[in-house]
């Protein structure tokens, strides 16, 4: 019995999902997959599938405990991330970014865009929702807001990632940032996370993935955990909306 | 260590909500495990440990990610230990172009005395499928997903045509497919 009359057309889906799990692919079919991964359910039921399964022959293996000063530089890293959660200014700190899918997906855009940008601009990039490879086009938006907030929006739509970089202005003392999303012909916002550091990734849930790339981004300042009620409590400080370039 | 699936979704939830202390109580509670996967797919102690390091960095960028993959929380942490070693692993083989001797490197497989015992009772279905395949069949299987080898990798250990090796995994994989229910 061969692959191709065991279990019909599924067959290849299963098997090139039990491959991208194991690291079988060559880099480009591996990219390939994970764009695939982004809009069809279906393959990224069969890949958790076998990532659970797989998972469990992890149980061969056992733990090690690593040395205590790399708990010592892990412990330094959320510290200096939580701390700029304070003191957010344009630099980006100087924890480690290697292997950041952001960094692999954004790593030279960021820059350029924050040199464009005035006071009090919301900048909203987001890439169109479409089948991989993408090759279309790009969006952007420029907004104006009250508050000398600087904000670099970047989406996703493979990973229904919404990344918010913080590139000038800050909380209030006291206060956080929390990110909002209000949908087309919609007038109630509904809260996507709180800005934790000079970049902030959110996964937007598949329903509100639409209202992300068709609606209306926004941040207001709130107390620290986020606003209490699920509506905006404070100031809205930027907003920003998404077009074609 | 008798932590439950419930506390660490619970850890994951707080990172995501960028919650330090919680950070390293997850961090305590499963670095152990990751440590020994990173190490079981490179080898090399230094290596291992940068990877760890990597991995927490992951954990702590991606943890608002994790309630939209789907993964059990053990999982995840696996997988990315697991892909983060690999990454290192290929770029380091690429770099010695091909590898050559370092590919012969042999681990020891026995599990350790201590392992989660929790994991072990899951691990029963799996074994028991792979334990149907002929033995060099979940060898392969087994040494694609711990030891993170690529399919020339494989063709190289185990003597084959690396066209065979695509054909005996592909069929091992469609025949641990049906045996774990499709």
């Amino acid at each position: 019995m061969t692959e191709q009359t065991t279990s019909g057309e599924g067959a290849d889906d299963v098997v090139h999902a039990a491959e991208y799990v194991l690291h079988l692919l060559s880099p480009g079919d591996r990219q390939a997959a994970e764009d695939r991964l982004a809009i069809d359910g279906r393959f990224r039921a069969l890949v958790a599938r076998w990532s659970e399964e797989f998972a469990r022959l992890a149980a061969d293996i056992a733990p090690v405990d690593p040395p205590e000063r790399l708990r010592r530089s892990v412990a330094e890293f959320a510290d200096s991330e939580v701390g700029t959660t304070r003191s957010a200014r344009r630099e980006r700190g100087r924890a480690p970014r290697r292997g950041s899918i952001l960094g692999r997906l954004f790593g030279g855009g960021i820059g350029a865009l924050a040199g464009a940008a005035a006071v009090t601009v919301l900048l909203v990039v987001a890439l169109p929702r479409v089948e991989p490879p993408y090759s279309g086009p790009f969006f952007s938006g420029e907004l104006g807001g009250e508050a000398s907030l600087l904000v670099s929006a970047f989406v996703d739509p493979r990973y229904h990632t919404l990344t918010l970089e913080l590139v000038d202005g800050a909380a209030p003392e006291g206060r956080v940032l929390q990110a909002w999303v209000i949908a087309e012909g919609e007038e109630t916002p509904v809260p996507l996370g709180l800005l934790d550091g000079p970049s902030t990734t959110i996964v937007v849930p598949d329903d509100l993935a639409p209202a992300v790339t068709g609606g209306t981004l926004a941040i207001s300042e709130e107390p620290p955990g986020g606003s209490p009620t699920g509506l905006p409590t404070g100031q809205v400080l930027a907003t920003g909306t998404v077009d074609e370039v | 260590m008798a932590i439950t699936r419930d506390e660490i979704e619970n850890m994951i939830g707080k990172v995501a909500s960028r919650d330090r202390d919680a950070f390293l109580s997850l961090y305590d509670a499963t670095s152990a495990k990751l440590f020994g996967v990173c190490l079981r797919v490179l080898s090399e102690r230094a290596e291992a440990e940068d990877a760890l390091q990597d991995v927490y960095v992951k954990v702590w960028r991606n943890a608002e990610r994790y309630s939209a993959n789907g993964l059990s929380p053990m999982t995840w942490l696996i997988t990315i230990a697991r892909n983060t070693a690999i990454d290192r692993l290929r770029a380091r083989r690429s770099a010695a172009d091909g590898g050559g001797d370092e590919l012969d490197r042999v681990r020891d497989t026995a599990p350790g005395p201590e392992g989660h015992a929790m994991a072990a009772s899951e691990a029963r279905e799996i074994a028991r499928c792979l334990g149907e395949l002929e033995d060099d069949r979940a060898a392969a299987v087994r040494g694609a997903y711990l030891d993170g080898l690529s399919y020339k990798e494989l063709a190289d250990r185990f003597a084959v045509p690396l066209n065979t090796m695509r054909t005996w995994l592909r069929r091992s994989l469609i025949r641990l497919r049906e045996c774990l229910g499709a």
